[in-house]
């Protein structure tokens, strides 16, 4: 089939295309595996009690540290799935917002006494919070990639880690509905350790899932 | 990621901005972004170019068909004349426009109207090409380049292919092919071939946009 008559039978599959399409498939996307992981945390795990967390500052710390992140991560995977478009400052914003709670982190080891530096790092529950983040990610990165497979990621290994990166972070924030840890030092640790490992996860995934 | 980003000295480097690259190899670099499309100052035959370009895919984008076949057609001729210049004149090169070509009309969701088109397309040309290159493992140099460098000059002889798109299409269930015939060998409308076969004309566009999604993969996969 000579190229020209290729153009010719492409040009019968012409239908409009809405401005926007992109951000709304990714935002299904986020939405729907959100949803999944949501159920899990919420029927699996069992929230915490929810009122009287919501009145403690750790509390908000913590969905502010996975929820500044899930932003910046969306921010990136909406601009590697765009041929063309420039990172910006997402990147920096990520790991500026990493920087800080790494700062508080070591700040609270520091001000704290000898003796109990090992428990706030620890806390009760250091064993099983990364793991579980990184299981949480898996419905949203699935659902984000079968989203980017649409589009046109030029850079597979790096749009694969995004995804990850996002998908680790949504997850950590929906964590955190079941998580009582309290400790800066924690979060600090255990949270950025899983949404890591769903980063390079979701890197070595992509390279070979975002072909086409 | 973020973590390397922070860390590079460059990156602190006041009044300069970086963008992390994965070239193909996989290996993240930081290059700065003045080599980038977007960041350099417009070539005159570039912009004149993109000026050309643009308002095309924007009216394609609405629907029109006859500036996606204007559109398609130019690029065409300016993916044979990059990937000529790039691959040498083997009988990959064709096989290679109507690959890109199917991408760019399958991936025209991701053009955001509020960017130029020039860099848009000249990604999924590189992106093409490396992936082309990878598949038949050989070294895989492709520089990320100006978008200037997929629009450098046009050729439209048409080279021989290997791997035949008729071919192809056997291998398609009868009722996919039979429209795909229609439309291309009797020149119908996909109404008219959707009234010929007796299936309503949403379905024959679903049925045509689904054989256009599997053709593009068989392609890919026949020229590994």
């Amino acid at each position: 089939m000579r190229t020209t008559d290729l153009i010719d039978i492409l040009a019968r599959d012409v239908r409009p295309a809405p401005p926007g399409v992109v951000n709304r498939k990714l935002l299904a996307a986020l939405v729907a595996g959100g949803l999944v992981t949501f159920a899990i945390v919420a029927l699996g795990l069992r929230c915490q009690p929810l009122l009287a967390a919501a009145q403690q500052p750790w509390f908000w710390m913590k969905a502010a540290y996975t929820g500044l992140l899930t932003v910046a991560g969306a921010v990136l995977v909406r601009r590697l799935s765009v041929p063309g478009s420039r990172l910006g400052a997402a990147p920096l914003a990520a790991a500026l917002v990493v920087l800080v709670m790494l700062t508080l982190g070591v700040g609270q080891i520091l001000s704290a006494a000898q003796a109990g530096r090992v428990a706030l790092w620890l806390g009760q529950t250091w064993k099983v919070c990364s793991p579980l983040i990184l299981l949480l990610a898996i419905p949203i990165y699935a659902c984000l990639i079968a989203a980017i497979r649409n589009l046109a990621p030029t850079r597979p290994a790096l749009t694969g880690g995004s995804a990850g990166f996002a998908s680790g972070a949504l997850a950590a924030t929906l964590y955190g509905l079941h998580c009582p840890e309290q400790a800066a030092a924690f979060v600090a640790t255990w949270y950025t350790l899983g949404i890591g490992a769903a980063t390079a996860l979701g890197a070595i995934a992509g390279r070979r899932l975002l072909r086409w | 990621m973020p973590l390397y980003f922070a860390a590079h000295p460059h990156v602190l480097q006041a009044g300069r901005f970086f963008c992390v690259c994965a070239s193909s190899d996989a290996r993240i670099r930081i290059r700065p972004l003045a080599r980038r499309g977007r960041v350099d100052p417009p070539v005159p035959y570039q912009d004149e170019t993109e000026q050309r370009l643009r308002p095309l895919m924007i009216r394609s984008l609405e629907g029109d068909s006859g500036a996606h076949r204007q559109l398609l057609g130019m690029l065409g001729r300016y993916l044979r004349g990059y990937f000529t210049r790039r691959i040498g004149a083997a009988a990959e090169v064709e096989d290679l426009v109507q690959e890109t070509l199917l991408a760019v009309h399958l991936k025209r969701d991701s053009y955001d109207r509020s960017l130029p088109f020039t860099p848009w397309a000249y990604a999924l040309a590189r992106y093409k090409l490396i992936d082309h290159l990878r598949r038949r493992h050989r070294s895989v140099q492709v520089p990320l380049e100006d978008a200037g460098a997929l629009f450098a000059a046009e050729d439209s002889e048409e080279g021989a292919l290997r791997t035949d798109l008729e071919r192809l299409l056997q291998r398609l269930p009868d009722r996919q092919r039979s429209l795909i015939e229609d439309v291309k060998l009797q020149g119908l409308s996909v109404e008219e071939a959707a009234q010929k076969r007796g299936v309503t004309a949403v379905s024959a566009r679903v049925m045509l946009h689904r054989s256009l999604k599997w053709l593009s993969q068989a392609l890919r996969d026949e020229n590994d």
